[in-house]
């Protein structure tokens, strides 16, 4: 089963999206925090890292940098997860190493398309 | 603004003064190099004052010599003359200006007045001698604040007394052939003249010292109101931010428990028609539907608060102008196909390229293209574009055309006010507009450019969002309040 980390701090947000994700066949662990996502990212070696950015003292791009820093981890596609659909967010996902970058709340099918897309290798 | 106030009160002041014939006399002479300032002003005016009225003071006392002295001779008549010449004084300074250097000659003429008297009528003893004290008095009232002046002042006395005396001494002083009684009158008419002009200089300064009081009471007013709207001001933008700040972090904070429901009726939503539950699944999908209208209410409130407070950033980047707005309304095409509407596009490769902001203009269009499904039951929807205008302020205008219920044109005005709806039955029927058109126009404005509205009951309506071709970098509502004020 395909394993997806999701770092998300609101509790309901990760509530949902690890049952929706979870009825679409992967299996999700959660971490409420940038260093729980980025300890996780190491411990599980998820095939994908879904990452909300507005998180608490550690934001998520700053967990995405240092996940992107380590070489154990470097390799894990990472989507970046914002409330607002700004260019300067986009970018910013971009800057820091996002394989992509989506708004929520998040439309499932959309999302579900996307990270379809970073687990299939680009020929 | 308190330069203003100054000015303001300065003027007023002058037109006080301007009731009395002496003020206007006085006025008319004073060159206009000396009238832009007020210090230089005031020592125009006392300068003035005693060259005007001074002679008629002053020859009282050869006036006095031509009845007292037996034989009047040169001596008056060059008194007489001497002391009428102060009269051309203020002439010259009317006609070149030079205040300081007349007023060294004007002085050194007043010297020569007195001495001259003195030494023909009685020497040290003279009943003229007390108009030496007059010496300093005009001095110090004609120069300013100097120290240089005042020096050369000082210089100009020693350099009087020791000619006097250098004279007194090598030269035989002349017979004096006026009688002792005679000197006694020149002696009470010299000097109650001498008496009435200091009372006349002393009056008319201590009248330009209340003038300057009252105008600086009237400048303290001024700078005390000035004060008070700086603190209002900054009392309203606190307010103002305050507001703002307010309604940003509400619709934030209104987004969380929004997003919980909209996440999980979708969720339960998906689970429903993953089991054939059609019964949940209409009731999920109506709390679905509801809580994302909310939540797009939410965020245009947001939107709107942030555009206000000025806080709203653009990111404008090159576009293809018919690519982008084609895929800008491509994403209405599905809903107005639900409606059986035809969305017709006319966007031109020949629009060449745009430096937007895409996701505002795309928001924005989207807010006018949406209305246009919303309130069109059947028919089409027509989108097309031109570019226009001088090549450096070129515009794209987006035009929105469609066959809908179309709006009486008194509502027009008001479209774009926020929560303006349909009349009574065509609000129920159609719901309401909301705050879409607002949020278009404001957004529109923010990008420099505007939407216009054309429509009539029954006859469709016809949307034109012209935006300038080169979007602003970043638009703040100081720099909006600038743009209303000019």
């Amino acid at each position: 089963m395909t394993r997806i980390l999701l770092v998300e701090d609101n509790e309901m947000n990760r509530d949902m999206l690890t049952r929706r994700l979870s009825r679409h066949g992967f299996e999700v662990r959660c971490a409420p925090d940038g260093p729980t996502g980025v300890r996780l990212a190491e411990e599980d070696s998820p095939a994908l890292i879904l990452m909300d950015v507005a998180l608490g003292e550690m934001d998520g791009w700053e967990a995405t940098t240092l996940i992107k820093g380590r070489a154990s981890t470097a390799h894990i596609p990472i989507i970046a997860l914002t409330a607002h659909a700004l260019a300067s967010d986009r970018q910013r996902s971009v800057e820091v190493g996002c394989a992509d970058f989506d708004t929520k709340p998040v439309d499932l099918p959309r999302l579900l398309g996307k990270i379809n897309a970073c687990l299939t290798p680009v020929a | 603004m308190r330069i203003l106030g100054l000015v303001g009160a300065e003027n007023m002041a002058a037109t006080k003064q301007r009731g009395s014939l002496i003020d206007r006399v006085i006025d008319w002479f004073i060159p206009p190099e000396l009238k832009a300032e007020r210090e230089k002003r005031q020592l125009a005016r006392m300068f003035l004052i005693s060259h005007v009225l001074g002679p008629f003071l002053g020859n009282v006392v050869p006036g006095a010599l031509y009845f007292l002295d037996p034989t009047p001779g040169y001596p008056v008549a060059v008194l007489a003359t001497s002391i009428t010449g102060f009269w051309v004084f203020p002439f010259l300074l009317k006609a070149f200006g030079r205040y300081n250097l007349l007023s060294f000659i004007s002085v050194q003429n007043l010297i020569f007045c007195i001495l001259w008297s003195c030494y023909y009528y009685g020497g040290v003893t003279s009943p003229t001698l007390p108009w030496v004290l007059t010496i300093p008095l005009l001095t110090f009232c004609y120069l300013g604040p100097s120290p240089k002046l005042r020096l050369l002042a000082f210089a100009q006395f020693g350099l009087n007394a020791l000619a006097f005396v250098g004279i007194y001494h090598l030269f035989k002083t002349p017979l004096d052939d006026t009688p002792r009684e005679a000197l006694q009158g020149l002696g009470i008419v010299s000097t109650l003249a001498c008496l009435a002009y200091v009372a006349m200089m002393a009056l008319y300064y201590r009248r330009i010292l209340d003038s300057g009081v009252e105008l600086e009471a009237e400048m303290r007013g001024h700078m005390a109101t000035a004060a008070q709207l700086r603190r209002s001001t900054a009392e309203a933008e606190r307010a103002s931010a305050a507001k703002a700040e307010f309604v940003a972090s509400m619709s934030h904070e209104l987004r969380t428990p929004l997003n919980a429901v909209i996440g999980y009726s979708q969720m339960l939503l998906e689970e429903a028609e993953d089991t054939n539950d059609e019964a949940s699944a209409t009731d999920l999908h109506k709390i679905h539907g509801a809580g994302q209208h909310l939540l797009r209410l939410v965020n245009e409130v947001l939107d709107l608060s942030k555009i206000e407070a000025g806080k709203m950033e653009l990111a404008p980047q090159e576009l293809s102008a018919s690519e982008f707005l084609a895929l800008a309304a491509e994403r209405h095409r599905a809903p107005a196909e639900a409606k059986s509407l035809t969305l017709r596009l006319d966007l031109p490769p020949s629009l060449g390229f745009v430096f937007w902001d895409a996701d505002r203009v795309t928001q924005a269009l989207g807010q006018i293209i949406e209305n246009a499904v919303k309130f069109t039951d059947a028919g089409e929807i027509d989108v097309s574009a031109v570019r226009t205008g001088d090549p450096d302020e070129e515009t794209v205008v987006i035009t929105v055309c469609d066959t809908g219920a179309g709006m009486p044109a008194e509502m027009l005005p008001r479209l774009f006010e926020k929560f303006t709806v349909a009349e009574d039955a065509s609000a129920s029927k159609y719901g309401d507009a909301g705050l879409g058109l607002a949020l278009a126009m404001a957004l529109c404005r923010l990008m420099g450019g505007d939407i216009s509205a054309e429509s009539q009951l029954g006859q469709g309506s016809r949307f034109r969002l012209a935006l300038p071709v080169r979007a602003p970098l970043a638009r703040t509502a100081e720099a909006d309040a600038e743009r209303q004020a000019a």
